[in-house]
């Protein structure tokens, strides 16, 4: 992204260029190195013997470091019976020690600071950018109505019934012209643990729940909601939730 | 910050802009102008990868000064957090999904004296109890 990353990439791996041939074994090594300093590894240890050898070359001896009976791993021979150096293939002490001295590792992950401080910044600076958001996603709830302006909740009390959390009160009585209505559709938002089955569950359509999530209140009061605010809410965002169910409805 | 696409993006939007930026985005950004809503709020994009980080390549100028994620409207709010491709006036999903009975948005207004304020949509069950007593004779 800017002028500094090639330097950079020169700068970061001088050992890997330095000592090409035996890159596989001080990896080896050096990842040797790692794990048994970190406890992530120790804790994968304690489940059982199979990271102790893995296909890709990255063993680990750990059982034998830390399983007390046998301090020094087994001495190897060769055909005529000399004892073989187990570290003839890894850094050698003035490596090690000039790594240790100088602060290389250190060096190197100040160094991606600094390399980070000269790119564009990563972070989204909400409220003015956000996040990508799914259309399925499950924020607050809205009831929606028909297009003729017909409010779609019948009154089925299936969403209060597989409510989960129970936060779903439904009353309903007939109106004057038959149909069946909810008179009570109470949602109380801070039980609402936003799994989406009421949506689900909704032969009409009628509940959902918007992509809003910047509903937050200062009254714990403010989060019972009742049906004129839930009619609100779909009067309020009935375009987005209609382009939402759209993108989707291939899919269900 | 990178220096170059700070100066860059002020030579674009200009000193007044960058200054205006600093003090609501806190960063300088530069990108075309895709339109702005009902309250006033411009919305930008600038989708050269190299330029703006994928996933802040939509931004809001919002009109007001205090703020507030919910000041934005939905048809907007569906565009700026990436749910639909094209911004609403260009969006024919979006243009015909708008019925009659649509209500304007109003942003939370929770403490104000606009705040929604819970109530029973139901006569209650229960009343309390009014003493009925016959006239005596």
């Amino acid at each position: 992204m800017s002028f500094a990353r090639p330097r950079v990439f020169v700068g970061l791996q001088p050992r890997l260029l330095a000592a090409p041939r035996t890159t596989a074994a001080r990896s080896a090594i050096l990842a040797h190195r790692l794990l048994s300093t970190s406890t992530r590894a120790l804790a994968q240890h304690a489940q059982g013997p199979a990271t102790s050898d893995s296909h890709d070359g990255l063993t680990s001896s750990l059982s034998d470091r830390s399983s007390r009976t046998h301090s020094s791993p087994a001495p190897k021979y060769d055909a005529h019976g000399n004892e073989l150096n187990p570290y003839r293939d890894g850094p050698s002490s003035i490596d090690k020690a000039v790594h240790l001295f100088f602060f290389t590792e250190i060096l190197r992950g100040m160094w991606i600071v600094l390399e980070n401080f000269f790119r564009p910044p990563y972070t989204i600076m909400y409220p003015f950018e956000k996040g990508p958001l799914s259309p399925r996603f499950r924020g607050e709830h809205a009831l929606r109505r028909y297009p003729s302006g017909e409010e779609r909740c019948i009154a089925c009390k299936l969403c209060e019934a597989i409510c989960p959390a129970q936060a779903i009160t439904i009353e309903s009585e007939a109106r004057l012209d038959g149909s069946r209505k909810t008179t009570k559709y109470d949602i109380d938002m801070t039980k609402c643990i936003y799994c989406g089955f009421c949506q689900e569950a909704c032969p009409v359509d009628a509940i959902v729940e918007t992509q809003n999530q910047e509903f937050s209140t200062e009254t714990r009061e403010e989060l019972l909601y009742n049906k004129e605010k839930l009619l609100a809410n779909g009067d309020r965002a009935e375009a987005e939730i209609a382009a939402n169910l759209h993108s989707d409805h291939v899919y269900r | 910050m990178s220096l170059f696409r700070t100066l860059r993006s002020i030579r674009r939007v200009g000193v007044r802009e960058w200054w205006h930026q600093m003090q609501y985005i806190g960063d300088a950004k530069s990108g075309t102008f895709v339109g702005a809503d009902q309250f006033g709020n411009r919305y930008f994009e600038n989708v050269n990868q190299y330029e703006e980080v994928p996933g802040r390549h939509r931004w809001v100028d919002f009109a007001q000064h205090n703020y507030h994620a919910s000041q934005v409207p939905p048809e907007w709010h569906s565009w700026l957090q990436h749910i639909r491709l094209n911004p609403p006036p260009q969006d024919p999903v979006m243009l015909n999904s708008s019925p009659p009975w649509k209500e304007p948005w109003v942003e939370n207004l929770t403490g104000t004296r606009g705040a929604y304020k819970p109530y029973n949509t139901v006569p209650p069950k229960i009343t309390a109890w009014e003493p009925k007593t016959t006239s005596r004779t």
